[in-house]
């Protein structure tokens, strides 16, 4: 079983870049491990499901925003900032080989984005939307992956994998008591998410889902 | 509140889609080697920027050591030269630089990453005469001046046949590293494992969880991807090196004696050299080559070498038999 020590200085944007650029190979453990699954996912529903596409467009993205890191000002989360340059690659990508399709997602559209990017810079947001069970879904793990990444791997986890907090917090590299305080923080918000992006709560989501 | 309704989403959403490891693998490693670049580059310029700060106080001074410090944007030194390479081979130097041809006799430098297709081989000489070979269907990253890092494929590493002390040389995989002591080895990535066979000396295998293994001649490790090591014995011959052998570098045989130039062609190929009789290899230490083996496989070379002598050599299993040639009985008028 994999085991990943959370490293509060290293979850905090501004300083995983300073240990980042000071050469610190935790940091880069850490800046991989938090950040490329995550834009991974990002890239392929926007390259039509083209994995090999997704794999130059994630390498090209990520060297990119680890070349530009000493330029992050931190106006937006780190993972928003490197969608934004990985949203370009996607379009250049598309522009230059002309092989994959481009597949605009919902969540690119541009109020539902704003919510999607708000869930790490609170925002006045109201949206009320009733989208198809396969989208909800997939719009459910894309706030997912928005939240801190500890967050995101804990709910799943719990939820879907059925560990125990015990498991948990030895996989997060934490005490049991941290995990439980970190899966009932995930939680709440998790909850405020999926109220920012759906203008609905967790239980009438979780209606539609099984409708 | 509870948290049941949390449960049903998480659930009916389903779990979020894993990159292939595959994919994670290689992208790590390539931006693991831009990671040490930018850190690099920063260093670099910090150390250009403090240099100036003091010229700036002390002018006439720093005019003349300003002479002598690194220009800004020069390249790297090289620590490595292609010394042989066949089918696509690719370099490049940086994520901005697209991969291009590599050139015969290219010096390589710290940053730099080779890429070979499908039927693509390159060799590199390394500092203290150590030789690294590139299988096909690779990815090898230049991360250090004395360490590669194997992103994809297999490499071939022989530090014995230098005639100066071998160079420390590391070699980094996604799951652990591996360090020669004047050893030949292969070592290939096998799906999420790695497979490390030593053809001669002694490797260790220092696995990224912190386990240490050493093997030595004849021993293959199977290292899977959970770190579990399981040994095996293998030869040191035969098809499985073919590849090695066949990106040989070659050495200048002008002027060696021939039972060195036999010697080179048996390590290449695995294989003890075995004289006949001890009047042949007397022979053998009294012949002297001359002219080149460039281009040439061992095999090659060896009946090339051979041709212009009256040495005859047999390849047999494990050894390769020199004798003399056998004269040839004229018929009679």
């Amino acid at each position: 079983m994999a085991s990943r020590r959370v490293d509060q200085a290293l979850a905090d944007d501004k300083q995983l870049i300073r240990r980042l650029l000071a050469g610190d190979e935790r940091a880069f453990e850490a800046f991989f491990n938090a950040y490329f699954a995550r834009v991974y996912r990002f890239a392929l529903p926007r390259l039509n499901g083209d994995t090999e596409a997704a794999q130059e467009v994630v390498l090209s993205a990520l060297t990119k925003a680890m070349r530009s890191l000493s330029d992050f000002r931190g106006d937006s989360a780190l993972f928003t900032w490197i969608c934004q340059i990985c949203r370009n690659e996607v379009v250049d990508h598309i522009r230059t080989r002309r092989r994959s399709r481009h597949v605009v997602l919902i969540d690119d559209q541009p109020e539902l984005r704003q919510a999607i990017e708000s869930i790490e810079a609170p925002d006045e947001y109201d949206l009320v939307k009733n989208y198809g069970r396969s989208e909800t879904g997939r719009l459910v793990r894309v706030v997912l992956d928005r939240l801190p990444n500890a967050y995101g791997d804990a709910l799943e986890w719990k939820y879907i994998e059925g560990e125990s907090v015990e498991v948990i917090g030895e996989r997060l590299g934490i005490g049991t008591t941290a995990a439980q305080s970190l899966l009932a923080r995930a939680r709440v918000a998790f909850r405020e998410a999926l109220e920012k992006v759906f203008g609905a709560e967790a239980a009438d989501i979780a209606s539609s889902l099984e409708a | 509140m509870n948290d049941n309704d949390i449960e049903r989403v998480l659930q009916s959403a389903g779990a979020r889609e894993k990159p292939p490891r595959e994919i994670g693998r290689e992208i790590r490693g390539r931006l693991r080697t831009e990671w040490l670049a930018v850190v690099a580059s920063r260093r670099s310029s910090r150390r250009r920027q403090t240099f100036f700060a003091l010229a700036a106080g002390v002018l006439a001074a720093a005019i003349g050591v300003w002479f002598a410090a690194p220009r800004p944007g020069g390249a790297a030194d090289p620590v490595a030269t292609m010394t042989f390479a066949a089918g696509e081979v690719r370099v490049s130097s940086g994520w901005y630089t697209a991969w291009r041809d590599i050139v015969p006799g290219q010096p390589l430098a710290v940053g730099q990453s080779l890429k070979t297709g499908p039927s693509g081989r390159v060799a590199l000489a390394l500092p203290g005469g150590v030789s690294a070979r590139l299988d096909h269907d690779a990815i090898l990253d230049i991360t250090g001046t004395e360490e590669l890092t194997l992103e994809r494929g297999a490499l071939y590493v022989d530090a014995g046949f230098a005639t100066s002390p071998a160079s420390r040389l590391d070699v980094i995989t996604p799951s652990g590293s591996v360090r020669h002591v004047g050893t030949q080895y292969e070592v290939r990535l096998m799906g999420t494992g790695v497979r490390l066979r030593v053809r001669e000396g002694r490797v260790e295998w220092r696995a990224r969880t912190g386990g240490i293994e050493q093997s030595e001649t004849g021993e293959q490790l199977m290292i899977a991807g959970d770190g579990t090591v399981e040994r095996q014995p293998m030869p040191l011959y035969g098809e499985a090196w073919d590849w090695a052998a066949a990106t040989a570098p070659g050495i200048e045989i002008e002027g060696l004696p021939l039972t060195t130039f036999l010697t080179w062609v048996g390590r290449e190929l695995g294989r003890e050299i075995a004289y006949a009789t001890p009047a042949t290899a007397a022979d053998a230490a009294g012949i002297v080559v001359h002219g080149s083996i460039a281009g040439l496989t061992p095999v090659q070379a060896l009946d090339a070498v051979l041709a212009t002598t009256s040495v005859r050599a047999v390849i047999a299993d494990d050894r390769i038999v020199v004798g003399s040639e056998e004269p040839v009985l004229q018929p009679a008028d």
